[in-house]
């Protein structure tokens, strides 16, 4: 392994464990009332439509047949929360690769270092993608586990297609937020604008299914190409995976070409 | 011989604002170059130039000659930053075998060595570590590959009396051993004792290059003598390179430009009882070199 990959590693490591113990924590707890909700559909479905009426129920994702084991699934898990915390996650990683160290002023010291710009910017990134990995498979085995223990019935196939998504989702706006870090410097300026995209992003995905004022921009929503193909119920959406891996890969080689001709610590 | 820095018409703006401008600058194989100015001057944004960190607006350098964009002419430079920041819990001995590594390994127990020599405490963590230690850190990591070309850039500021002596010994053993170094500096005594050319840059713009000797001759002292007994001031008038003389009883002040050798010729009539020689002041260096600029800067051997 590349010494800056490993090195990168170690500066994430602490991160990497702090949002997975976060993110374990969430998941433990929603899974594990999903037997109490079991034994009690009708009542739950009918208190989670009463409490996010009209567009917030859109928001939620639909609530549609939240008492079964793929609908709770999808609604506590991969709707919004977990997203939104790997999100956050992936991008906190990815600002710490180019644009925090430049701000403290670390960067240049590596910077005066016989390393290539752009085997900067990859080796960065690549042990962003792997922190990543290792947060999603982590959590991955989590689900799997919580799903058996909780009967929740989805076929364990279906929740790998789905984690993938989630994983692809977060590594995209990582991604995001390490190339607008590349490319400016700004540690500030990344989370602000990788973040409104996300969420401008979610509220498009979900809101322009009724509202078709905004539906038409669904197609430049990368939650579109997680939420619409519904892994849990339905498996891999092969494609649109391959849309938010091939616009992750544009975004990474965009942060390269824009790191190699820039003043860096200016 | 090839030079080991080149630059023709360096220069770089950020935005509007000017960092350098037209710096034509040839430092040779084995020589200790000090390069001086007051904060601002554009030490910095030279020395950021040389390691590739910003790109010029115009103009071009090249190290050991390759432009500076090629990524080997930076495993031949050891460059310990003037503001070393360091963070993170990572010890400080960890992070030097990083560096060490990437630089493709130094020779086994160097670290050790040079921490030992700076007194350096490397098993603090890199964000808790004390200003000096910072200082020494980027020492070791500058010093530990026995780079072709040091550069380095205000190496001396936060340095407490006995880690300079022990840094300014180790610059003289890699003159030494032939190899180049070019050191900024805005405090020429700094520079003085090491360095065998100078370079004033001033306000973005290279004014002079002199010897070391040569700009030691030129610096302006304030001098003062005291006497057994009242002189008169007719005796130190019209002295060649002396000015602003002021005598009151038995006592003597004026002013030197180079050579003092007039002066105290004719204090030498007198019985001194105390002499106070000031040390030459680099501001004083700037001035004479701003009001007569442009006749005087020559670079290059």
């Amino acid at each position: 392994m590349p010494t800056l990959v490993r090195k990168t590693l170690g500066e994430y490591r602490r991160s990497v464990i702090g949002w997975l113990i976060g993110i374990s924590a969430f998941l433990s707890l929603y899974l594990s009332i999903y037997p109490s909700i079991r034994s009690n559909p009708e009542f739950y479905q009918q208190a989670a439509l009463s409490k996010y009426p009209g567009p917030l129920k859109d928001l939620m994702g639909g609530l549609a047949d939240i008492a079964s084991g793929s609908g709770y699934l999808q609604t506590v898990v991969y709707q919004l929360l977990v997203p939104l915390l790997l999100i956050m996650c992936a991008m906190t990683l990815g600002t710490r690769a180019i644009a925090v160290p430049e701000e403290q002023g670390t960067l240049e010291l590596t910077m005066t270092l016989p390393i290539d710009r752009r085997r900067l910017v990859l080796d960065r990134w690549a042990a962003f993608a792997l922190s990543l990995l290792a947060v999603a498979l982590v959590t991955l085995i989590l689900v799997l586990a919580l799903a058996a223990v909780g009967d929740l019935k989805v076929p364990a196939g279906n929740i790998v297609a789905a984690h993938a998504g989630l994983f692809l989702i977060a590594f995209f706006f990582g991604t995001l937020a390490l190339t607008l870090g590349a490319a400016t410097g700004k540690r500030a300026f990344a989370l602000a604008v990788g973040g409104g995209y996300a969420v401008a992003g979610y509220v498009i995905e979900t809101l322009g299914k009724s509202v078709d004022a905004i539906s038409w921009l669904r197609w430049v929503s990368p939650f579109h190409y997680y939420l619409d193909g519904r892994p849990v119920f339905q498996g891999w959406p092969v494609g649109d995976y391959l849309v938010i891996l091939g616009a992750t890969a544009v975004l990474a080689m965009t942060a390269v070409l824009a790191f190699e001709r820039r003043d860096v610590g200016v | 011989m090839t030079a080991v820095v080149e630059t023709e018409g360096l220069t770089k703006f950020y935005g509007r604002r000017k960092g350098l401008e037209d710096l034509t600058l040839q430092i040779q194989p084995g020589e200790v170059f000090g390069y001086l100015g007051p904060n601002g001057a554009g030490k910095t944004t030279t020395i950021r130039l040389l390691l590739d960190v910003i790109r010029p607006t115009s103009g071009r350098a090249t190290v050991f000659g390759a432009d500076t964009r090629d990524t080997a002419v930076r495993g031949r430079i050891g460059y310990p930053p003037g503001e070393l920041a360091l963070e993170g819990r990572e010890r400080a001995h960890d992070f030097l075998t990083f560096m060490a590594d990437v630089r493709g390994g130094v020779s086994r127990g160097r670290i050790d060595e040079l921490a030992e020599r700076l007194d350096a405490d490397l098993s603090i963590r890199m964000g808790q570590l004390s200003k000096g230690n910072r200082q020494k850190v980027g020492l070791i990591q500058a010093f530990m590959h026995e780079p072709e070309l040091l550069i380095l850039d205000e190496p001396t500021s936060g340095l407490d009396p006995l880690v300079q002596h022990e840094f300014l010994a180790m610059v003289r053993e890699v003159r030494t051993a032939g190899r180049t170094v070019l050191m900024s500096s805005h405090v020429l005594a700094e520079v003085e004792n090491v360095a065998d050319r100078v370079g004033i840059v001033r306000a973005g713009r290279l004014v002079a290059v002199e010897d070391v000797a040569a700009l030691r001759e030129r610096a302006v002292r304030h001098v003062e003598f005291h006497f057994d007994a009242p002189v008169p001031k007719e005796a130190f008038e019209d002295l060649l390179g002396v000015r602003d003389v002021t005598v009151e009883g038995a006592s003597l002040r004026c002013t030197i430009d180079g050579r003092p050798d007039a002066l105290i010729k004719a204090a030498a009539k007198f019985t001194v009882v105390h002499m106070v020689s000031s040390e030459p002041d680099l501001e004083e260096i700037f001035l004479t070199y701003y009001s007569e600029e442009a006749p005087r800067a020559h670079a290059g051997a």
